[in-house]
């Protein structure tokens, strides 16, 4: 790389674009296959993306990118100025989609730092050949350099129109010109001196005589390039013209005596009138109607890195821990403050908005997400000879940035599991009569604080019996198997280690996914279940929360201690009478509520909390809900509801051990922690020995 | 002693001397690495725009010292873009940026009165060099 472009935004700018091109890209192939047919719009946009990367890339020195991107840029190029017929459009497209891989897997590189050293000559010939093959079967016509845009006979020579004001031009000039090496394109160069000096010229020829071919820049580059003029102008009004032109190393200017120079020439060029004059005029006639109308509004979307967002969010939410230590500062126990009241109500309803503000900032739809599964849809459906309609429903739903990152591998894995596992063989759809074309839908919703994302298809579905042999097998079942619901056998799959595929396919791997899938998931806070009916499909889905980093949540303390339990996850809480506990034979607590039968949690007993309120009447009870799980909660007081910004616990806690039910912990309003209470996690403490 | 008006008359003057540079590029890491090289050499970038439409628009709003003109754009070309502006503005200042197998448009370009090109990947010097050069004309 060279390094006046070592240069962080630089590189970030272009791997953010680069990757949201390739993205497009890959979109717009994949549709123009389904059609079998690319519209001129859909050629002009994908050579144009090739363009804007091939240049980004060459300003980056990744020159095998550029050069890869150069050859499919020529292959467009010849699609759209060509527009050939018989395309073999399947070829067409896994041509470029293993572009967009290769340049995929570049950008990944450097991203991470290192070289972006693929080697993309194979790819590259291929394209050369497809472009042959195209020029082949399509009518001979010399493409790229001469389909100019002038026609080539106005460009040579140009006679001033004010030639007739002056018959008797005196200054007979001899110019030798030499270029900057490496300045590119010389003979364009030419052409421009040769352009600006026609207005103040008479009569000008030059060596080459044709400029317009890029095998002049090589006789420029050797040789110089020659310039005969007849001008009014003095030398050194020449020389000075001459000079404004860039990259000029070199420039040998002489005034010729006598005609016989300049009239060698004669002979061998054509002389032709300049159209400058039809030029000029209709440039006047342009400023008088110089007014353009027009209707696009000004830049109305900027893009911010993230890391700024980031960093505002973090100061969104040290902002709503300083409302709440000042408006619930312990100095202000006891005094009557009207005012101050009032003022701080004020202060919490901005912080409120602006919070609101801030995390819709962060919301970005699922459509990309979404989107970048007909790809996969695509790939797997050729090599596993299925056909596949994918379904997107909900794509414009919307989650924090964070977690979309974290939810794309999981969809991933479940729709290629869905097509390799799920969906039948096209024999076997056919025996069961239903339509040939399995479909996959992708749907998101809203449902409270948490998105629903979920992976429907319509396969054989999956079989109890199979799944509980196969976990008999791998010795992963702790239940009685004639106790466990439906759901409880289908999360089975989720569990390390377990896969029902007999074989291992390329896509489906080694049974790694799902529970990869679960991983992926709970670190964001979120869950995945399954559900199946035999021969009808099988439907995973997963439930994200919408944002991670403020939640609004209810606080107890239990002795010295204070928790926080999220409120969507709080059903009621209430104070037990005595007579209601009961004790099940293990000696486990449990709770009678309206006829059912809850299992209890002493906060104080599993996290070795001293505290004098140990009799359920003295205390209150929590009943949470997480999951279809229900427990309840035995704390001592609850001390209101508020907003908390979650943190995750510090890493030397973390590092430690391993504490289960705790998600995070916040900071109150008086300065204390507050440890926040991951109910899922907790119901799983039921029923167990805690202090194991 | 300076008073404050006599401070805003020179900063007013310093900027005056800077040139005031309209960028025209589809790609916005084109965008980036030449607002990067004009500001490094004293430019001044005081408009971006992201194709010919805008490009159009943004010239006439803010009447720049010079243009540099992406050619592959959408919406509008550069080559579109630069005849309408030249239209508008006869004396306008427009360099052309080219990715090298363009030269047919270039050439287009500069019989519509482009007054000079730079070609991509390009170096830093050799932009301010045809910036400068233009500048003197």
């Amino acid at each position: 790389m060279s390094s006046q472009y070592i240069n962080e935004p630089l590189l970030d700018m272009f791997i953010f674009e680069s990757s949201q091109l390739i993205q497009q890209l890959e979109q717009d192939i994949i549709i123009s296959e389904r059609e079998s047919y690319l519209s001129e719009l859909a050629i002009d946009e994908i050579f144009r993306i090739m363009h804007t990367i091939k240049g980004s890339a060459a300003m980056m020195c990744f020159n095998n990118i550029s050069t890869l991107t150069h050859s499919i840029e020529d292959l467009f190029y010849f699609l759209r100025e060509e527009n050939p017929q018989d395309i073999d459009y399947s070829t067409l497209c896994d041509l470029v989609l293993e572009v967009v891989d290769f340049i995929k897997v570049e950008i990944e590189k450097i991203k991470n730092g290192d070289d972006a050293d693929g080697d993309a000559s194979t790819l590259i010939n291929a394209n050369k050949d497809f472009l042959s093959r195209l020029k082949q079967f399509s009518p001979p016509s010399d493409t790229t350099e001469t389909k100019s845009h002038i026609s080539p006979d106005t460009q040579q020579i140009y006679i001033s129109q004010n030639n007739g004001f002056a018959p008797h031009s005196a200054n007979l000039f001899k110019t030798v010109i030499r270029f900057d090496e490496g300045c590119e394109m010389e003979n364009v160069r030419a052409f421009n001196i040769i352009h600006n000096l026609k207005n103040i010229t008479n009569e000008i020829r030059h060596i080459p005589e044709n400029i317009v071919d890029s095998d002049a820049a090589r006789t420029i580059q050797n040789d110089g390039f020659i310039i005969y003029l007849k001008t009014d102008c003095s030398y050194e009004e020449i020389h000075q013209h001459i000079t404004r032109t860039a990259f000029i190393k070199d420039l040998e200017l002489d005034q010729l005596s006598n005609n016989e120079q300049f009239g060698q020439f004669e002979g061998g060029v054509k002389i032709q009138e300049s159209k400058g004059q039809g030029y000029k005029e209709q440039s006047n006639k342009g400023q008088t109607e110089k007014e353009l109308q027009f209707t696009s509004a000004g830049q109305s979307i900027i893009s911010v890195s993230v890391a700024k967002l980031d960093k505002l969010m973090d100061l969104t939410g040290e902002m709503v821990i300083a409302e709440a230590m000042v408006s619930q500062n312990s100095d202000l126990k006891g005094l009557e403050l009207d005012n101050f009241h009032k003022a701080a109500r004020q202060l919490h309803k901005i912080t409120s908005e602006m919070q609101d503000v801030v995390m819709s900032i962060r919301m970005v739809s699922l459509s990309a997400t979404f989107q970048k599964m007909h790809r996969i849809v695509r790939d797997m459906s050729k090599k596993l000879e299925k056909e596949v309609e994918l379904k997107i429903i909900g794509e414009e739903t919307e989650v924090d940035k964070n977690i979309i990152e974290h939810i794309s591998d999981p969809l991933m894995h479940l729709v290629r599991n869905s097509i390799d596992h799920g969906l039948e063989s096209l024999e076997d759809r056919r025996a069961t009569g239903k339509m040939l074309a399995g479909t996959v839908t992708l749907e998101a919703k809203n449902a409270g604080s948490d998105v629903l994302i979920i992976v429907r298809d319509d396969g054989k579905g999956l079989n109890k019996e199979k799944i509980l042999a196969r976990a008999r097998d791998n010795g992963i079942l702790h239940k009685d198997e004639s106790d466990m619901t439906d759901r409880e056998v289908y999360n089975i799959l989720f569990l390390p280690g377990f896969s029902t595929k007999e074989s291992i396919t390329e896509f489906s791997g080694r049974g790694v996914g799902m529970d990869v899938v679960t991983k992926n998931i709970e670190a964001v806070g979120g869950s995945v279940s399954v559900d199946s009916l035999e021969r009808v499909g099988t439907t995973v889905i997963m439930k994200i929360p919408i944002t991670l980093a403020i939640i609004d949540g209810m606080n107890i303390s239990v002795g010295n201690s204070r928790y926080t339990i999220p409120t969507t996850s709080i059903r009621e809480s209430f104070r037990p009478q005595e007579a209601d506990i009961i004790r099940d034979p293990d000696n486990n607590e449990m709770i009678m509520v309206r006829g059912q039968c809850y299992p209890l949690l002493r906060l104080h007993e599993i996290y070795d909390v001293k505290t004098d309120i140990t009799k359920f009447s003295d205390g209150i009870l929590v009943m949470v809900e997480q999951d279809d799980k229900i427990v309840c909660i035995f704390a001592d007081e609850l001390l209101g509801q508020q907003q908390v910004v979650v943190k995750s616990l510090p890493s030397y806690i973390r590092n430690e051990r391993k504490i289960g039910g705790l998600s995070g912990c916040t900071l109150l309003g008086d300065g204390s922690i507050s440890l926040i209470l991951d109910i899922s996690g907790l119901a799983d403490f039921t029923g167990k020995d805690i202090k194991n | 002693m300076l008073r404050n008006t006599d401070v805003i008359e020179l900063w007013k003057e310093s900027e005056n001397l800077m040139k005031r540079v309209l960028i025209v590029d589809d790609a916005s890491f084109m965008r980036m690495a030449i607002k990067i090289i004009l500001q490094k050499s004293g430019f001044e970038v005081i408009g971006e725009a992201e194709n010919g439409v805008v490009g159009i628009k943004k010239y006439q709003e803010l009447q720049p010292d010079l243009v540099t003109m992406d050619i592959t754009m959408p919406e509008m070309t550069g080559i579109e873009a630069l005849k309408e502006i030249t239209k508008f503005d006869p004396k306008a200042k427009v360099v052309m940026v080219s990715a090298m197998g363009q030269q047919a448009m270039v050439r287009e370009a500069i019989v519509n009165g482009a007054k000079s090109f730079i070609v991509k990947p390009f170096k830093e010097d050799h932009v301010v060099e045809t910036l400068n050069k233009i500048l003197e004309m």
